[in-house]
């Protein structure tokens, strides 16, 4: 036994060496911790990036996650209400307490639209704080890089300037793309959408596409067969161009729509992972910019 | 009356608290506050009366109650349930549950938690619900079917280990989820470590146990060991005459395999085994007992809406039968549930005759306010 004591003692000294380990809730937060933190980051991601970000299972394996975690980021927006307070209250890790100034909640340094001016849960499970889907702004991700970026030097001043470093490479290889993404929206300005749930619409605001309807009756509220009909006959009077779809939910309302009012439904991936072919940020947006026809 | 009139000021307050502005505002300080309300129509062949007189043919269940919520035939108001917390400052967090029967309030559970312990520990005082066990420190709205496993209401209560007392709980830095507890408690809550009007001075009832939890793919696999140690001083609830003097011990094991098809689908198999190991001080009294019973579960929730569930429990010694209970739930929302429930129960006699107990419930269990985390 005491041997064991013994060499753990030695050990322990190792991890002063080790990396920053960072627990991120959603898979975008752990594309943009690695652009930034590079090598001198481990990141820990906590949600699946094909599933419903609103509905993240708090298995008890996400605890053992973030027990260990120097530092958690998270999308905010109440976006994580439903499965991250339990974890982070079960986890007891003072690193990660909303307090904590290894804590970082991205909603607070972006500007977050439809913010409700009264909120009833008779309208559905809405978000007070606004739409949580910030990120498909691809403009917003160069803001939220630059918190990211702020915030891991701010916890460890020690390798500020390789941060400062990949930032700098991140943000002109993404302003490159903006460009590129910006020219291959702009024939799309002013086309009318329609949506299972809102997730599109920073993207929608980005390029100027106009959501007209969702599928859901109400945030957060399975389809209904009333609001279906109701739905394909704005679709056949308003003419929009497309259902864009997210990857998890069952596409068999927006099938039945498609059949009924010849429109087309567009699976539209919401994170890194959503679909097997988007591996990183870049090829999300390349994914959505080309989506879109 | 007291109760009530608390009561009404608390939300004289929150309603006051609400008309913000001032140099003096608090309103941000508001806790998050939730109401749950719970209610039933029953349907079963048994009279009230009989309900109340039946006993159980096996040894299982000679301390305890066996129905909490849906007792009477007919419509049935189960409890409201507030929810108060939160944190108290960088330290502390701190939790109120107050429960509402027609005729009386309960201080279900109020305790601190601590918020910056190092190295993974927790510790929890003030009265609340104990660890013990997978389904313990479940509150009622979140149990997969309309009433707890017979083996958790009679060797636990109804309301389970519910007590003043302390807890300790460590993380243990492994790479998969174990968790390990202690916890000290001033008496059980009815059930088997019931220490009627505090008959044994200071602590009376020691809990442990140990959770582990890891993944393969989808699936989430838990399983835990528990084991509770405590004095029984329990007296007849009529003729308060004592009718157990002892020690006992409960041992249990439980294990949950868990698999997502998706955000919103699942199936889990849920399981747990109880043993109880009572030893009597006073053999005139009563004699020395061994008892142990289990429930098995399979629940799948079919998509955001709809989830069914199936159970089946009994006990292994002198067992006179099982209960079979099946239901089908539909949520309009995350914040409503409609619940309809089928039992079988052969577990039971009334005036000394066998009778099986027959029973549908229909429950309608509502939740207003803070939104609370999805449940494991």
């Amino acid at each position: 036994m005491k041997k064991y004591i013994l060499a753990l003692l030695f050990l322990l000294p190792l991890t002063l060496f080790a990396n920053l380990s960072v627990a991120v809730t959603y898979p975008y937060i752990g594309a943009l911790t690695k652009a930034i933190g590079g090598d001198k980051v481990d990141t820990v991601v906590l949600a699946k990036g094909n599933w419903d970000p609103h509905f993240v299972v708090p298995r008890p394996s996400l605890i053992a996650k973030v027990r260990d975690a120097d530092a958690l980021i998270m999308n905010g927006g109440q976006l994580e209400i439903g499965w991250l307070p339990p974890l982070i209250d079960r986890a007891s890790n003072p690193k990660i307490a909303t307090n904590a100034k290894t804590f970082l909640d991205l909603s607070q340094h972006v500007e977050l639209l439809q913010k409700p001016t009264s909120v009833d849960r008779s309208g559905g499970d809405v978000h007070p704080d606004g739409n949580p889907h910030f990120h498909l702004d691809p403009n917003n991700i160069l803001i939220l890089a630059g918190t990211v970026k702020e915030f891991l030097i701010s916890i460890d001043s020690q390798n500020s300037a390789e941060y400062e470093k990949n930032y700098a490479q991140f943000s002109d290889m993404w302003n490159k793309k903006l460009d590129m993404w910006k020219t291959n929206m702009t024939d799309k300005k002013g086309l009318k959408v329609v949506q299972y749930h809102n997730v599109m619409a920073y993207f929608n605001h980005a390029y100027g596409l106009t959501s007209i309807a969702t599928i859901e009756p109400l945030p957060g509220i399975p389809p209904s067969s009333k609001h279906t009909m109701e739905l394909i006959e704005l679709i056949k009077k308003e003419n929009p161009c497309c259902i864009l779809h997210d990857v998890y939910h069952d596409t068999k309302t927006a099938e039945f729509i498609s059949e009924k009012s010849e429109i087309k439904v567009v699976i539209m991936p919401h994170d890194v992972g959503a679909l097997d072919t988007i591996e990183d940020l870049v090829s999300l947006f390349d994914y959505l910019t080309s989506a879109v026809k | 009356m007291k109760k009530i009139v608390l009561a009404i000021a608390l939300c004289a307050t929150l309603a006051l608290a609400g008309e913000s502005g001032g140099s003096f505002d608090q309103s941000k300080f508001i806790p998050d506050v939730s109401l749950i309300v719970d209610t039933g129509y029953v349907h079963r062949n048994v009279s009230n009366a009989d309900l109340e007189n039946s006993v159980p043919t096996s040894k299982y269940g000679d301390y305890g109650t066996f129905k909490e919520f849906n007792t009477n035939n007919g419509f049935n108001l189960n409890y409201a349930e507030m929810a108060l917390h939160s944190n108290v400052d960088q330290a502390f967090e701190l939790d109120g549950i107050f429960h509402y029967a027609t005729e009386s309030v309960e201080i279900e559970e109020a305790y601190f938690t601590t918020k910056a312990l190092p190295y993974s520990f927790r510790v929890k005082g003030g009265k609340f619900k104990s660890d013990f066990g997978r389904l313990n420190s479940q509150h009622a709205h979140v149990w997969d079917f309309a009433d707890a496993p017979l083996v958790y209401n009679s060797f636990l209560s109804p309301e389970g280990i519910n007590a003043p007392g302390v807890q300790f709980q460590w993380l243990a830095p492994t790479p998969w989820y174990m968790k390990l507890g202690f916890e000290a408690m001033q008496k059980g809550n009815g059930g088997t470590f019931a220490n009627d009007f505090d008959k044994k001075d200071g602590e009376a009832l020691y809990v442990g146990y140990l959770k582990n939890s890891f993944d393969v793919k989808d699936a989430s696999l838990l399983f835990g060991v528990s084991y509770a140690n405590g004095v029984s001083n329990i007296e007849d609830a009529v003729s308060a005459l004592p009718i157990y003097k002892g020690n006992s011990e409960i041992y249990g094991a439980d294990l949950s395999v868990k698999n997502y098809f998706n955000s919103y689908s699942f199936i889990n198999w849920q399981s747990e085994l109880l043993y109880r190991d009572m030893k009597s001080d006073d053999a005139t009294i009563d004699k020395d007992k061994k008892q142990s019973g289990y429930y098995t579960q399979l629940v799948y929730q079919m998509d955001e809406n709809w989830k069914t569930g199936l159970r089946y429990e009994g006990f292994l010694q002198d067992s006179n039968g099982g209960k079979t209970t099946m239901d089908a739930s539909y949520k309009t929302s995350e914040f409503a549930q409609l619940r309809l429930q089928y039992s079988h129960d052969e577990a039971f006699k009334q005036n000394d005759v066998k009778k099986a107990i027959d029973e549908i419930v229909l429950q309608l269990t509502f939740a207003i306010g803070a939104h609370g985390a999805h449940s494991f």
